[in-house]
């Protein structure tokens, strides 16, 4: 059939081409087909299986077909339901196009621009490219045919050719491309027979793999390799937390009126019973933390005191540059042309503003640092006594300010440093009572003090004294007052234990009480006075003149009685170098040198007035000073005049101011003196006052103590031998004043 | 309400406590402090309105110590709730007031 169609002129040809394809549609004919291969006589022809076999007859047969414009298949009254309009409606006929297939393709021209370079490009790569399918191999040899078909197409325009002319385009095709000619020229030759065509297509794919080495297959679509990598995939995990919830808690209640104002009340209530408790422990807290605060204030401020003090030293040093020259170094030269007699240089007078009005009662140097002295102020005038006592610890290097002071209730009558623990000081009240004061802490506050009525002196305790420990390593002292009792006080753990020593009786003083009984009579003891060598041992003085010596193991009898002054005895002092001589000092304005268990005195000196304090000389055994109320010092040498003082001096004036006290420096040529004013002056003893025994040629090797003694004793079987009463007795030499 | 006539008896006697008391607060001391301050702020500024004071009382919480406060304000109620330990207050105030405030989210 398609011979035949390829029979009939290219118009009709044409024609038919256009019909084939509505053929097609139709879904009729097979013919239609045969007439598409008469373009395609290079190619081998496929029929379809269900094409019929026609006879010669048949198929010369004519057969008219009009072709039209218009779809006949077209269905024309298409209708739609419309739910609009609830009726069928026709739906808008189909247009006469029928699109068959629709292909946008990626193949190439062999011949275009874009194969070329892509071959070009892979020669210049110079591998070959991937091995293309097959299959692919064929469908892209069948392109060139299309190109050929269009060639045809030509010749057919040139009007018409039978067979032979297209076998013979196939001889040209044949010289362009020898592998495809053969192939369409094996097909032509053979003719029909699908096997053998099967079999070509075989030979001919066969050669199509020998063909790569020669030609390059160009890149498209279907040429490619698909070479892929997978990665493993990481397998996925979960995890999580989960957060513990916050803990919940119930609650209730019930707001009623009733309910709130039983509250309020029940709480206000509450609030006025602690409010008495908040306020002390507030009160507290704050005390607290002022003490805290104040500690810290006040370890800072002892530090600084310390450096003031310091530098208040070095001025006042600055200040009495020539006092401190004439203290060190001054010799009065006068002394060589006085024969014997002396004189005293005044120093320092140290004065303290608050004890400008009150009395110097003692005065003590202190055993272990031999510039500070303790000074006490009070009143001996029974009329004038003022509610406030001071003890004030004054150095030499300080003159214008006590380094200690301790302030105290009532008057300081006397006072004594202890001479193991320096930093320990006792004092006697005016009003009995006694205190011990521990310089090293505060001054404020006593360490110990006397407490209640029982312990303490009736009266004003005149003198006292740190008495040697007990056995047991118990601190304490004794102290003798105006009520006649010498107690013996014992520092206790806590608190002070007081026993009576003795009370002192007067010899004959039992007179009749006013109920009959008899009342022994008491004598006022005003001062008091340790052995040096034996501590049992000790003189008591009284307001009646009396001189009781006693021992402290026993308290109902006197060792001896001296009957020494007509007035009260002020003071008595112990000669450092021979303890049995010692020295006494009265109202009745005389000095008495004793001897021990003699009951008459070695000498006997009237200073014209009431003689307030005297001294042995710590370095030398004949030398003692004392003061009056006259204002002077009286100084003596036995050994240069056993009748009259080498000096006398005034130190304060006459009439407005007395001397009350008096103490030598156990180091230094120096005395300080005290006077009623409260100043402390500082005498220096020029070179007559200390006249050091000169060893005789034979014996320098004896040290100067010896030489004392030796002095001493010399001087005193001198005196002893002396007739009884003959020169010194009661025979007063009156100084002249 | 029923009470108010026992109140009137005791006439002269009687004292109206205005101070803020804290009936029940397991807050800290911080917390307390803050709130008892805003709850006073809030109750004197409104305290025509409950719901208003309530309101201001309620935001402020949320703006301060986190979200989900609840605020209740009145004279007379009764409450059981479940609050988030260390969340709740619940104080009088002006002797007339109870101001619950907790929080749970």
């Amino acid at each position: 059939m398609a011979q035949k169609a390829g029979k009939g002129d290219g118009k009709s040809g044409k024609g038919k081409r256009s019909s084939k394809t509505k053929g097609g549609e139709g879904g009729g004919g097979g013919g239609d087909a045969d007439d598409y291969e008469a373009w395609m006589r290079s190619r081998q022809l496929l029929k379809p299986d269900d094409q019929l076999d026609l006879t010669e007859a048949e198929l010369g047969e004519e057969v008219t077909k009009v072709l039209t414009p218009t779809n006949t298949n077209i269905i024309r009254n298409l209708v739609v339901y419309s739910f609009k309009e609830g009726e069928f409606v026709l739906a808008p006929t189909p247009g006469n196009t029928v699109t068959l297939i629709s292909f946008a393709g990626n193949s190439l021209h062999v011949d275009s621009e874009e194969a070329r370079r892509q071959i070009e490009e892979s020669e210049e790569i110079g591998y070959p490219l991937p091995m293309p399918n097959y299959t692919v191999v064929e469908q892209r040899e069948v392109e060139p045919g299309d190109g050929e078909e269009g060639e045809g197409e030509d010749e057919d325009d040139g009007g018409g050719k039978s067979q032979k002319d297209d076998a013979g385009e196939e001889e040209e095709v044949e010289e362009e491309d020898d592998e495809e000619g053969k192939g369409t020229e094996g097909d032509e030759g053979e003719g029909e027979g699908e096997q053998h065509r099967d079999d070509e297509e075989t030979a001919g794919g066969a050669r199509a793999v020998a063909v790569p080495s020669k030609k390059r297959k160009l890149i498209n679509q279907f040429n490619y390799c698909e070479r892929a990598a997978l990665t493993t995939t990481n397998p996925k995990r979960n995890v999580d937390t989960q957060t513990i919830p916050p803990p919940r808690s119930q609650y209730g209640a019930n707001v009623l009126q009733w309910v709130i104002y039983d509250s309020y009340l029940e709480n206000f209530a509450e609030q006025q019973k602690d409010g008495g408790k908040k306020d002390e422990k507030k009160r507290g807290m704050r005390a607290k933390k002022f003490r805290d605060k104040s500690a810290i204030a006040e370890q800072l401020n002892k530090k600084y005191l310390k450096c003031w003090q310091i530098l208040e030293r070095m001025i006042n040093q600055n200040i009495y540059d020539d006092i401190a020259h004439d203290y060190r170094y001054w010799e009065d030269p006068a002394d060589e042309f006085r024969d014997g007699e002396g004189n005293l240089l005044p120093l320092w007078k140290f004065q303290y503003d608050k004890t400008k009005k009150m009395n110097v009662t003692d005065i003590l140097f202190n055993p272990t640092y031999y510039d500070l002295f303790a000074v006490c102020f009070g009143s001996h005038d029974f009329m004038k006594q003022t509610n406030e006592g001071y003890l004030c610890l004054f150095t030499v290097k300080n003159p214008s300010f006590p380094d200690y002071i301790i302030q105290t209730d009532s008057g300081v009558m006397c006072c004594d440093i202890h001479h193991t623990y320096p930093f320990l000081a006792v004092i006697g009240l005016y009003d009995g009572n006694v205190a011990v004061y521990n310089l090293r802490e505060d001054c404020k506050e006593p360490l110990y003090v006397s407490k209640g009525v029982n312990c303490k002196h009736a009266e004003c305790v005149w003198q006292i004294r740190w008495g040697p420990d007990m056995p047991d390593g118990e601190v304490n002292f004794f102290s003798v007052s105006s009520d006649g009792r010498v107690f013996n006080w014992i520092l206790m753990q806590n608190k002070l234990w007081v026993t009576s020593i003795i009370t002192l009786y007067r010899d004959n003083g039992i007179v009749d009480g006013p109920d009959g009984t008899k009342v022994s009579l008491k004598s006022g003891g005003s001062c008091m006075q340790f052995h040096p060598v034996d501590p049992k041992i000790f003189l008591v003085g009284t307001e009646c003149g009396y001189i009781y010596k006693c021992s402290t193991s026993f308290s109902s009898k006197y060792l001896m009685t001296y009957n020494a002054h007509n007035m009260s005895v002020y003071r008595i002092d112990f000669n450092r170098f021979n303890s049995n001589i010692f020295v006494s000092c009265g109202g009745d304005w005389r000095v008495k040198v004793w001897e021990d268990m003699r009951a008459d005195p070695l000498f006997i000196f009237d200073l014209g007035a009431a003689v307030g304090d005297v001294k042995w000389a710590p370095y030398s055994s004949t030398v003692f000073a004392a003061v009056t109320t006259e204002g002077k010092v009286h100084v003596f040498d036995l050994n240069v005049n056993k009748y009259k003082a080498i000096c006398v001096q005034a130190v304060v004036p006459k009439r407005k101011n007395k001397l009350t006290r008096l103490a030598f420096n156990e180091k230094l040529a120096f005395i300080v003196v005290g006077d009623e004013k409260g100043v402390t002056t500082s005498l220096k003893l020029s070179p007559n006052l200390r006249m050091m025994v000169k060893p005789p040629k034979k014996q320098l090797y004896l040290d100067q103590t010896t030489l004392q003694i030796s002095k001493l004793e010399k001087l005193l079987s001198l005196v002893r031998e002396l007739p009884e009463g003959a020169v010194i007795h009661d025979a007063a030499t009156t100084v002249k004043s | 309400m029923g009470d108010e006539p026992e109140g009137g008896k005791e006439g002269e006697k009687k004292i109206v406590h205005v101070y803020p008391l804290v009936k029940h607060s397991d807050m800290n001391e911080e917390m307390r402090t803050e709130a008892i301050e805003l709850t006073i702020m809030a109750c004197e500024k409104y305290s025509s309105n409950y719901e208003h004071a309530a309101k201001v009382i309620k935001e402020t919480m949320d703006k301060k110590f986190g979200i989900y406060w609840h605020v209740v304000v009145g004279e007379g109620f009764g409450f059981e709730v479940s609050y988030e330990t260390q969340n709740i207050l619940y104080l009088f105030f002006a002797g007339n007031l109870a101001i619950v405030l907790w929080k749970c989210s």
